[in-house]
């Protein structure tokens, strides 16, 4: 079973030769992941000098689209680091070339943008994960599979084992990783905090209820949107895996927006209180803090005899 | 963004939607000078980001030129629901024959957009759909469809427009659209959307939008030159414009601890925790801000986000919580003791450091040797320590504790 991505897939990064893309496109290749190309029109026919993961230097071609790029390496996935302005073009571009799955990090898309790219990498077969997210990493296993790490995911910071995460917010999913540690993970994934996004909270509890190697799983919600209520009422008809909860944002004022696009109490709607009570009231506990959240994990994985 | 009523009218006037005249006025002379303009009687209306004015006061007709002086100047200062007021509206009064609510808006759910409406408008429309959800009519467009003008009328007749408006508010429907679509609205809502005129001559009856919300998507700013034209400065609160000048996540809260961290959960969370220790140790104690330094922070933005969050004085305490991913925890670390180095202030500053070179961060925060850093293990303990030392120093300030007996234990170690 491999988790959102074959751990054999080939990558591509769309701004690999920006800033963050460099930086990132370092980080994710010392992480072992498979980057075999750039997008960038105005830098096509150059490349890139990065480490890999054994520590030798590689030249990552830079091409001019991703239809390009793919027919030249074969590319599966895309990463995607472009600015907002120039986000929905790039994601479309990925989607008509149809690239299998793409993980967009790019903060501050209109929501209008994201709507069209959701819709039409449906239509199209593609899955999108985010935007405004920090991406998705999955790790090595006993059975020699290979981790992947797309998009900005500290690594390292874990190892291999049975719990699977979801979260709205990229520190939160670091805080947690971090707190079960010593535990591991099979993969955590950010689906990112605006109002529209591709892969939902749902989903993602979807593909770790089919993957064996998950046990467990982590979800972390935060205000505005009733994604987790969704998720709650899916997982209570469906889901076999135990799920441990934490929410963000009790102390958010309506009407303020709390930093993400999609974090917004607006008419009575999207609180805390209410994602809370809509998990427990389907048995999912919820932890007060990300400290009690992982310490509830653990009871749960004892109680399960793990 | 949201705009104000007189904004948002503008918007819909744009598109050839009907709008009573009216003229905004921010003074009681231009309010006498408006009015007669507009006629009597005529109705003066609070400009307030907020609903239910009209319960609050903030809605009033003035029958002659004295009754709208006296009337503005009774709204003009008024507060509705936290909100300043920050003008009136001198409108035509029309004569209401029945009230319809239309919007449209995000659906965040079916990942589209979605048109609402009802025959039921007016002040009691939550209610309405609340009580009686089946006479809210919705129709989803999808995101890479359109809307046109058979889906619009199909809309307008299953609601119950009668029948010669059915024309007429399916343009209004369409219009309402463009709105939306040309100006990255996340919401448009006319609220009443009212039948007015004579009842009595059938000509006079026309569809007339009395009440506008808009939102912005600010996302969409990049490419939208003129929305300069709603900015808000009057109402803008001092640290938060600070802070949207340096391009930070910020917003004022009401409590006395200043929260900082990376990342938009990780912030939310902290001002949960600090917001459960005071009423853990039944202080009361809450957060005063909220500021997101974002992803891979420089010393500098530590620093400014310091500076602006110790420069407020509901401010006692403050709690740092960082999770290094990229950003990296001695960055933000040299970032605090920069603003230090300018700051002349007494106030306690609560340092939660890991991930990322969390043991390099707390060596240079030991090394410093400053007093009034302390630093927690994690982010619960943090989020007690920086609430506890709140109190106290919200004591001193009162009188009512002895300066002195500000002590508190710290701890070093890191995780």
């Amino acid at each position: 079973m491999t988790l959102f991505i074959n751990p054999q897939a080939k990558v591509i990064v769309q701004g690999m030769t920006g800033h963050q893309g460099m930086t990132h496109t370092a980080r994710m290749l010392a992480a072992g992941t498979d980057i075999v190309g750039g997008v960038n029109p105005r830098k096509a026919d150059t490349s890139v000098s990065f480490d890999d993961a054994q520590g030798h230097t590689i030249d990552i071609p830079v091409f001019a689209n991703c239809q390009i790029a793919k027919d030249a390496t074969g590319a599966s996935a895309s990463v995607i680091f472009v600015p907002p302005r120039f986000a929905k073009a790039a994601i479309v571009e990925a989607i008509e070339a149809h690239i299998e799955l793409i993980v967009v990090i790019t903060e501050g898309i209109p929501v209008s943008d994201t709507a069209y790219c959701v819709a039409l990498a449906q239509e199209q077969g593609c899955t999108i994960i985010g935007p405004n997210c920090p991406g998705l990493i999955t790790l090595p296993n006993n059975d020699d599979v290979k981790g992947t790490n797309l998009g900005i995911i500290p690594d390292g910071i874990v190892t291999s084992g049975p719990l699977g995460l979801v979260s709205k917010s990229g520190t939160l999913t670091y805080q947690l990783m971090g707190e079960l540690a010593d535990i591991g993970f099979t993969a955590c994934l950010g689906v990112g905090g605006d109002p529209i996004v591709g892969t939902t909270l749902l989903e993602a509890l979807q593909a770790f209820e089919s993957d064996d190697n998950t046990k467990a799983c982590i979800l972390i919600g935060e205000i505005g949107g009733d994604a987790e209520q969704e998720a709650a009422q899916w997982a209570h008809q469906h889901m076999t895996k135990p799920i441990v909860a934490y929410i963000a944002g009790f102390t958010a004022p309506e009407g303020r927006q709390m930093g993400h696009a999609g974090a917004i109490v607006s008419g009575g709607k999207g609180t805390a209180q209410a994602k809370q009570e809509a998990l427990e009231a389907v048995g999912i506990r919820v932890g007060k803090t990300p400290g009690q959240t992982a310490e509830i994990m653990r009871e749960v994985l004892a109680g399960a005899g793990q | 963004m949201d705009l104000y009523e007189y904004q948002a009218r503008e918007l819909l006037e744009e598109q050839g939607i009907a709008v009573p005249r009216a003229i905004f006025a921010q003074n009681s002379h231009e309010v006498a000078a408006a009015a007669d303009e507009i006629g009597y009687p005529c109705v003066i209306k609070a400009q307030v980001k907020t609903g239910h004015r009209g319960q609050a006061g903030g809605i009033k007709l003035a029958a002659n030129r004295d009754d709208a002086i006296l009337t503005s100047e009774q709204i003009l200062p008024m507060s509705i629901h936290g909100h300043k007021c920050s003008g009136v509206l001198v409108t035509e009064a029309k004569n209401i024959l029945h009230e319809y609510y239309v919007s449209i808006s995000v659906d965040r759910a079916s990942r589209d957009f979605d048109v609402l409406a009802t025959a039921h408008g007016g002040t009691e429309v939550e209610t309405i759909a609340k009580q009686h959800p089946e006479a809210v009519k919705r129709l989803h467009i999808g995101a890479l469809e359109d809307f046109d003008l058979a889906a619009a009328t199909e809309m307008a007749k299953s609601i119950g427009f009668y029948h010669a408006d059915v024309h007429q508010a399916a343009n209004i429907l369409l219009n309402m659209w463009r709105v939306f679509k040309e100006n990255d609205a996340t919401l448009v809502e006319i609220n009443p959307l009212a039948k007015v005129g004579d009842p009595d001559d059938e000509a006079s009856k026309s569809l007339s939008a009395l009440d506008a919300k808009i939102s912005l998507d600010d996302n969409a700013a990049f490419r939208h030159n003129g929305w300069i034209r709603f900015a808000d400065p009057v109402q803008t609160d001092p640290y938060e414009q600070q802070a949207r000048e340096h391009g930070l996540h910020y917003v004022h809260l009401n409590g006395e601890v200043g929260v900082i961290g990376n990342g938009a959960g990780l912030v939310m969370s902290s001002l949960d925790a600090v917001s459960g220790a005071g009423e853990e140790q039944g202080t009361g104690i809450k957060p005063a801000n909220f500021l997101d330094i974002g992803g891979g922070a420089t010393a500098e933005v530590m620093s400014r986000s310091l500076s602006i969050v110790l420069s407020d004085p509901q401010v006692a305490s403050v709690l740092v919580n960082i999770y290094g991913g990229i950003t990296r925890c001695d960055v933000v670390a040299e970032g605090i003791l920069e603003a230090l180095k300018t700051i002349n202030s007494a106030k306690a500053i609560v340092i939660r450091f890991d991930g990322n070179a969390a043991a390099e961060g707390l060596a240079t925060i030991d090394a410093a040797h400053n007093p009034r850093l302390h630093v927690a293990p994690t982010m619960e303990d943090a989020a007690q320590l920086a609430a506890s030392l709140a109190s106290q120093l919200s004591a001193v300030s009162l009188g009512v504790l002895p300066e002195r007996s500000v002590s508190v234990e710290t701890s070093q170690e890191g995780r």
